[in-house]
C-alpha cells in the first residue's frame, strides 16, 4: 500500500499513539496514507475510533509478533 | 466544526492517578479535534502547579505502581501537561480554591487562565462530553 509516510509508535503508551498520529496527519494531503506502526493494544479500537471521528478511512490493519499496522487515508 | 464538539473536564484531585485520568482523556479527546477545557479546582490545582506536579503522589499502597507506569513507558504529568496545551487544551485555574490556598498565577504553569465557577459552565453548558475527576 502506497504510504505517504510511516510513523513509528511502538513502545508508547495511551494517548501517545493517537496524539503522535493526530501530528503527523496533519502534514499529509487528503488522499494520501499513514501508515503506523504501534504496540498498545488499545491502538486497535483507539485508531479505529479515531479515523472515524476525523472523517479518515482506515484502510487495513495487521497484527504480527505484537506489533500492529495500520493505514489510514487521510480524509 | 459545531460546537457540539467540545469536553469539559472538573479535576478536583491531586494524585498522581488522577493527573493521568485528567490528562489522558484531555489530550485524547484535543488529538480527536475537540475542543476542550480543563477546570482545575481544590487539590486538582496541583495537576499545575509547577512544582507540585513534578511528584504527585500515590495513592496510599499503590506505591509499587511506579514500576509499572516506567515500564509501560508513560509519558510524565509535566510531558502531559505541556502536550495538552500543544494540542489547544484550555486550563483554568479556580481563582476562589488559589485565594484560600494563598497561591498566585505565576505558581502554575505558563497559559494558564484563571476563573470562577461560571467561566467554567459557560464553557461546559453545550459540550457533549463532561467528566469530573
Amino acid at each position: 500500500m502506497g504510504a505517504a509516510k510511516v510513523l513509528n509508535a511502538k513502545g508508547l503508551a495511551c494517548p501517545m499513539p493517537i496524539v503522535k498520529t493526530k501530528k503527523a496527519m496533519a502534514e499529509l494531503e487528503t488522499g494520501q496514507i499513514l501508515e503506523i506502526h504501534a504496540t498498545d493494544k488499545g491502538a486497535k479500537s483507539d485508531l479505529a475510533a479515531w479515523s472515524a471521528s476525523g472523517g479518515h478511512e482506515l484502510v487495513d490493519s495487521t497484527e504480527e509478533n505484537d506489533v500492529l499496522k495500520f493505514w489510514i487515508k487521510k480524509g | 466544526m459545531s460546537n457540539s464538539n467540545k469536553v469539559a473536564i472538573i479535576a478536583s484531585n491531586g494524585g498522581v492517578f488522577d493527573a493521568y485520568k485528567v490528562f489522558n482523556i484531555a489530550t485524547a479527546a484535543a488529538a480527536t479535534e475537540k475542543e476542550v477545557a480543563i477546570f482545575f479546582t481544590f487539590e486538582g490545582l496541583n495537576l499545575i502547579h509547577k512544582e507540585a506536579n513534578q511528584n504527585l503522589p500515590m495513592p496510599a499502597g499503590k506505591e509499587h505502581f511506579a514500576e509499572g507506569f516506567k515500564n509501560a513507558n508513560v509519558p510524565s504529568i509535566p510531558e502531559l501537561v505541556a502536550m495538552a496545551q500543544e494540542l489547544g487544551v484550555t486550563f483554568i485555574g479556580c481563582q476562589m480554591t488559589m485565594d484560600v490556598m494563598g497561591l498566585e498565577k505565576e505558581a502554575f504553569v505558563d497559559g494558564i487562565e484563571v476563573g470562577g465557577a461560571v467561566t467554567f459552565l459557560e464553557f461546559a453548558k453545550d459540550a457533549d462530553v463532561s467528566l469530573t475527576f
